[in-house]
């Protein structure tokens, strides 16, 4: 169990993480979903105990990490957003130093090296040097390296960044695999497909604060079975609003002079009314995005802006 | 404790994938000793010669004295005059080890302090051999370096010829300019006659070559080269810091039950046992070519590693207060050669003026030189040693404290 409340970092005058509070239960995938700059990895690092948080209190399997750190990252197996890596040593070397870090040892170390090279598909490169690998490569070793001694928690900062789509798939079976083995896992990805494919447990973060929170199927059900209407062009928002505001089912999320986005119920149908009305208040419309409901439009929804930049 | 070990044996097998720079710590002082022991005359024996064709375009002053110090060390060197088309020939033939060509203005420019290139062609199918040749002009070239910055001032006076349309210098600015290399001499004749008279030869000083001397020349330096190798190591150890740091594992550590204090422990035994390897093959033959007396050997060994160790906590705790890596390698540059020139650690403190080794001696490194001397030749009292040790333990344990310190709070999430 990963336990957060009211978790507050500052950098200086910056505000990374300004009160995040959620939890991560064993045997299921909670999703951090939020954009760049959004303070995923500043949770991670306090939860990790390589940040000190400025306010808050962060648990892990009832380990309290500011009174109690060596017990609570005993628990932990992390797998930091950037390779943290021996690039002189082999994969096995470093398997072997990480394990050794948490007590391992001996056959049990070995036979655990063997089983998560095998995982993570680098059994034939075990030997070389790491600095010889491909990117993908080594964000497995990274993954390998987080979860050598069979932690109870496991934070993955971005895991899959940079990885090619079977390695994807395969990384993203493991996470499935040590959470069916009762591990809790805290997930960060700015991918919304991952999200929605992996997680149980969601939080949408942006600008350090969480904007919404819940399983896959409340998000989703904020959102309503309403499809997202994104229009580019030349647009008069004031008179804009008069004339959605006639319009039934329909809310505009934001509305500036060259983007307007709207939510609205069975927008495909109506899509020429639309076009009608925006016609009618002096609207120039160049192009249009229909989206139906998803995080992604969950997120634009909330935020007013696209998840990926 | 366990990970103590498991950091130390991780960055000795780091060490070891990289035999390159691990040769260079053990060569350097081996190579360095070498040339110094051949310099001032060995102890005889059948030395292989070095054959170097000099084309001597400028045919000046200050690069007649440079041929004639590369003939002198130690007869090591046999240059022989040619043009340098007739040394191209030789060269093309496969008959020569080396040839030198000193470009036209050398010796002006090097008076003038301009920069200038020498250029030295080696033989391809000789391996040693021209090696000994580029090392000796590279050491000859430093040399005149420091004699530029001692007599510069009069050298380039006498570069620009007689003043007021003589045709000869004034004796008296003769004699002043003879006085001041004499004095100069007197102070660094001890270990570096044979480049020095070399140098001055010619126009002043008659060359006083005492034969009996030269084991103890010799044998003064053993302590300084070691001092010199354990500081570069100390350096090189420390800024692997830095590489951890740049490649997130130190990040990794701290999100380990690991603490900073085990994983620098661990550090410092890793770097310990690569300067106890370096120590051990540089005193164990120097034990042997001086004759010295063995029961000492287990000792020195001991010292000279705590030593190192001394100075490896020395650069990390400055390595990581740096901003960022290359801060931190100009940082401890800056501080590695005062320390080295001023400590003893590159000439031997017999050679220095008195006042620069009262100060010398109060350096990290000149002070941990001095009590290996004592060791070494045997002067080491039992109280002395026990103080010596003491006053190590105790800075070692400040120096460990600030940077464990610096490790926990900052350095690793910067
Ligand atoms: N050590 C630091 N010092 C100062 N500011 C920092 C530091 N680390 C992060 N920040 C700032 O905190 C904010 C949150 O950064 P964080 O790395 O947590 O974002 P993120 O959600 O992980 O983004 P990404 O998807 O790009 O990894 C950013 O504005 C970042 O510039
Ligand atoms: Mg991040």
């Amino acid at each position: 169990m990963i336990h957060v409340e009211e978790l507050q970092k500052q950098f200086g005058d910056l505000t990374a993480v300004g009160g995040v509070s959620f939890e991560a239960r064993p045997g299921s995938i909670f999703g951090l979903l939020g954009p760049n700059g959004a303070g995923k990895s500043t949770t991670i690092n306090c939860i990790s105990g390589l940040l000190k948080p400025s306010a808050g209190r962060v648990s892990v399997m009832g380990h309290d990490v500011a009174t109690d750190g060596p017990a609570s990252r005993r628990q932990l197996g992390v797998v930091p957003q950037e390779l943290a890596l021996y690039e002189d040593l082999s994969a096995r070397e470093n398997l072997g130093y990480w394990g050794a870090a948490y007590g391992m040892r001996g056959d049990r170390l070995k036979r655990r090296i063997k089983e998560v090279l095998e995982l993570t598909g680098l059994q034939d490169r075990a030997k070389e040097a790491v600095k010889n690998f491909s990117g993908g490569m080594k964000r497995r070793l990274n993954f390998a390296c987080g979860i050598v001694h069979e932690p109870k928690a496991l934070l993955l900062d971005e895991p899959t960044v940079g990885v090619d789509p079977q390695t994807r798939v395969r990384l993203l079976e493991l996470v499935r695999s040590e959470t069916d083995n009762g591990a809790c896992v805290l997930y960060t990805t700015h991918y919304m497909e991952e999200a929605e494919a992996i997680c149980d447990d969601l939080a949408i973060i942006d600008h350090g604060l969480i904007i919404a929170a819940g399983t896959l199927k409340e998000l989703r059900a904020m959102m309503g079975e309403r499809d997202l209407l994104r229009l580019t062009g030349t647009f008069e928002p004031n008179q804009v609003m008069e004339g959605i505001a006639r319009l039934e089912d329909a809310e505009l999320v934001q509305a500036e002079a060259d983007t307007l986005t709207l939510s609205l119920a069975n927008a495909s149908a109506r899509l020429s009314t639309v076009f009608q009305i925006l016609n009618d208040a002096g609207s120039d419309i160049r192009e249009t995005t229909l989206t139906q409901p998803s995080l992604e439009s969950l997120f634009i929804k909330l935020t007013g802006k696209e998840l990926r930049e | 404790m366990r990970f103590v070990w498991s950091t130390a044996l991780k960055d000795w097998q780091r060490h070891r994938r990289d035999p390159v720079g691990l040769l260079m710590w053990i060569g350097i002082p081996i190579l360095i000793g070498s040339l110094i022991i051949m310099a001032s005359g060995g102890r005889g024996g059948v030395e292989p010669k070095v054959q170097l064709l000099v084309a001597d375009v400028d045919d000046s002053f200050v690069s007649n004295a440079l041929v004639a110090a590369m003939g002198q060390m130690g007869g090591l060197i046999e240059t022989e005059p040619v043009t340098r088309e007739d040394g191209q020939k030789i060269m093309d033939d496969g008959k020569a080890s080396a040839l030198l060509v000193i470009p036209e203005g050398f010796g002006l420019a090097f008076l003038e302090e301009k920069p200038t290139t020498l250029e030295l062609l080696t033989n391809p199918s000789q391996q040693i051999l021209p090696g000994i040749a580029e090392e000796t002009l590279s050491i000859l070239v430093d040399a005149s370096f420091y004699a530029q910055r001692l007599v510069g001032e009069d050298l380039q006076s006498f570069a620009q010829g007689p003043s007021g349309g003589a045709n000869t210098f004034p004796d008296t600015d003769i004699m002043q300019f003879s006085s001041k290399v004499n004095r100069i001499v007197d102070n660094v004749s001890n270990y570096l006659s044979p480049m020095i008279i070399a140098l001055e030869k010619e126009p002043v000083v008659e060359p006083e070559d005492d034969d009996d001397d030269d084991i103890n020349i010799s044998l003064l330096f053993l302590p300084s080269i070691l001092f010199m190798s354990l500081l570069f190591m100390a350096q090189g150890i420390a800024l692997d810091l830095w590489t951890e740091k740049d490649q997130m594992t130190l990040r990794r550590v701290v999100t380990t039950p690991q603490n900073t204090v085990r994983f620098l422990s661990g550090k410092l035994l890793g770097g310990a046992g690569v300067m106890a390897m370096v120590c051990s093959i540089t005193l164990i033959i120097g034990y042997a070519y001086f004759d010295l007396r063995l029961a000492s050997l287990p000792l020195a060994i001991l010292w000279s590693t705590l030593s190192g160790v001394l100075l490896m906590n020395l650069m990390m705790v400055i390595q990581v207060h740096a901003a960022s890596r290359r801060g931190a390698g100009i940082l401890t540059t800056a501080i590695l050669f005062p320390l080295m020139m001023v400590g003893g650690s590159f000439f031997p403190f017999e050679a220095m003026p008195p006042w620069m080794v009262t100060f010398g001696k109060l350096t990290p490194n000149g002070w941990a030189l001095s009590q290996l001397k004592l060791i070494l030749f045997d002067d080491m009292t039992l109280t002395g040693l026990g103080k010596a040790f003491t006053g190590l333990v105790l800075v070692v344990a400040v120096l460990f404290a600030a940077t464990a310190r610096r490790l926990r709070s900052g350095f690793a999430q910067g």
